[in-house]
């Protein structure tokens, strides 16, 4: 698992955003990216209902089509302090969630998926996706994966780089605010830093008003 | 020879002339009655074009045929392999087909044998070989020239551990691990480097000369299916093709740095070199000044100065 940076492309005035993500693939086509498949990065959020008492607590299960055979988890729990609880497992995960519907509550509503097309050029691995919200489009990701490395802090130049040159000036020059926190620069990166940085955008997404 | 060539190279700039006629003959024939053939008789003019590339057509065919007389053709026709010949003389034509075969395989093999003498002067010319005979000494020779040979592959294994411990010791973010694989042959070692969190290196030592280099990255292993301890993969290629790469630049190091005289040396020497890619990601190319080239990082390090050079900008 290499170095992922999860960037989100705005998508201009006079665009829509599949537009958008046909000229981004065209861009990287030009560059000698070769098409190697799809993939899809879900996230379904459960609440919990007055039966847990204490304030309601949201976990989100997110699903990689990178990483087929785990299910990666995210317990938000209010305070206090606020803090997040990651866990990583097996499929098996969703049908317990769906055994604890008592509990934790599905907001059907608020599914969130990312789906497009990744491509392969040289030892980097990009995916250009678009997000959508129960069929409502939400805006564009562009996650750019350097394979070999798997510290952030040797190789964010070299990334920055690579992604300028199909990105352009969206690309900005400090690393992105999910690897200034905790030294996470330096640490050996993990797939579930790829499926927090998801869980951000999302967030985000979810925060502007319907598009 | 040339004469042949002269005409042969007449023969095939013909057939190519003729080609783009007919080439420019279908392409107008697409085309049609275009914009170009003006207002009146706009027929009358596309027809005349088309007859005068057909006119053209033919002239070039007349001059293929003119230029493919001119070839000579080799002399003799059929090579003559002597009394063998009495075989072609079978009663039953269908029966067999030897002498034509003959003759087929004799002019194969002394193609084969053309080839071969320019190959050996092609690959003669190339001094990155480190064996000890030299094909061409004339024998009264033999036995000074077995004196001096180069014996850096005999040396006792503790001289070699010393200068691997030496160098472990000095390169604060490089280890060194020794395996031993054939613990009765005293000659062979074997060290898995690790350098910094960026990449690892089997290299493989016959006494004091390095003999293979694989080079992967930091979290790919280099244990064996079987699990047998103390037993190194040494021969699968990294997922990466930037590992790779740095894979063939370290056997042109290994090779470059080879010296039968001073045999630690040239082992010291190239693990500085290799100590150099502990900056493979961080390095700009010092001739294009960028990061990338062709999506790659600099993956060559110059055996001198240690500058770090993208393949392509490599001096």
């Amino acid at each position: 698992m290499g170095v992922t940076i999860l960037l989100s492309y705005p998508v201009p005035e006079n665009k829509t955003g599949p537009q958008t993500a046909e000229l981004l693939i065209k861009r990287i086509g030009a560059l000698g990216a070769v098409q190697s498949g799809q993939f899809l990065v879900d996230c379904e959020t459960f609440s919990s209902g007055p039966t847990m008492g204490g304030p309601p607590r949201t976990v989100h299960v997110l699903h990689n089509s990178e990483q087929p055979a785990a299910v990666f988890a995210l317990l938000e729990s209010p305070g206090p302090p606020p803090k997040t609880v990651p866990l990583v497992a097996d499929g098996l995960f969703d049908l317990l969630m769906l055994k604890m519907s008592s509990i934790y509550a599905s907001k059907k509503q608020t599914r969130m998926e990312a789906r497009g097309t990744r491509f392969e050029i040289a030892d980097f691995l990009v995916k250009i996706g678009t997000v959508t919200m129960s069929s409502n489009f939400k805006g564009v990701l562009v996650e750019v994966e350097y394979r070999p490395c798997f510290i952030a802090g040797n190789c964010w130049e070299l990334m920055r780089e690579f992604m300028q040159s199909f990105l352009g000036s969206v690309v900005q020059n400090t690393p992105p605010p999910y690897f200034q926190v905790h030294n996470r620069l330096n640490d050996v990166y993990q797939p579930l830093d790829t499926i927090q940085q998801y869980l951000d955008h999302f967030a985000s997404y979810r925060k502007v008003a319907g598009l | 020879m040339n004469v042949e060539l002269d005409a042969l190279n007449e023969a095939l700039k013909a057939v190519s002339s003729l080609r783009s006629c007919v080439g420019n003959f279908f392409l107008s024939l697409s085309q049609g009655v275009r914009s170009e053939h003006g207002e009146d008789h706009r027929e009358t003019k596309y027809i005349l074009e088309l007859q005068d590339l057909v006119a053209e057509i033919s002239s070039n065919m007349r001059k293929v045929e003119q230029t493919c007389s001119n070839i000579p053709l080799p002399p003799d026709g059929q090579i003559n392999l002597g009394n063998t010949a009495h075989l072609a003389h079978e009663t039953t034509q269908d029966r067999q087909a030897l002498y034509s075969e003959l003759v087929g395989s004799y002019k194969w093999t002394d193609k084969l044998h053309e080839i071969s003498n320019i190959t050996f002067g092609f690959l003669a010319q190339n001094v990155m070989k480190r064996s000890y005979n030299s094909y061409l000494n004339s024998s009264g020779m033999n036995a000074k020239r077995r004196r001096l040979t180069p014996s850096c592959h005999n040396m006792s294994i503790s001289s070699v551990e010393g200068v691997i411990t030496a160098i472990d010791r000095q390169y604060q973010d490089m280890n060194v691990n020794v395996y031993r694989p054939h613990p009765s042959n005293c000659h062979n070692l074997q060290i898995q480097v690790s350098l910094g969190r960026i990449l690892r290196a089997v290299i493989s030592f016959r006494g004091m000369m390095i003999e293979w280099v694989k080079v992967k990255a930091y979290n790919e292993e280099f244990q064996t299916d079987s699990g047998q301890l103390g037993q190194l993969d040494l021969w699968t290629n990294s997922r990466h093709h930037v590992f790779r790469k740095i894979t063939e630049n370290a056997n042109a190091a290994m090779l470059h740095f080879y010296s039968p005289t001073l045999p630690d040396l040239a082992v010291r020497s190239f693990m500085t070199w290799l100590h150099s890619f502990r900056s493979l990601f961080t390095d700009t190319c010092r001739r294009c000044g960028n990061h990338l080239l062709c999506a790659m990082p600099p993956t060559w390090r110059d055996f001198r100065t240690l500058e770090a050079f993208h393949e392509d900008c490599k001096p």
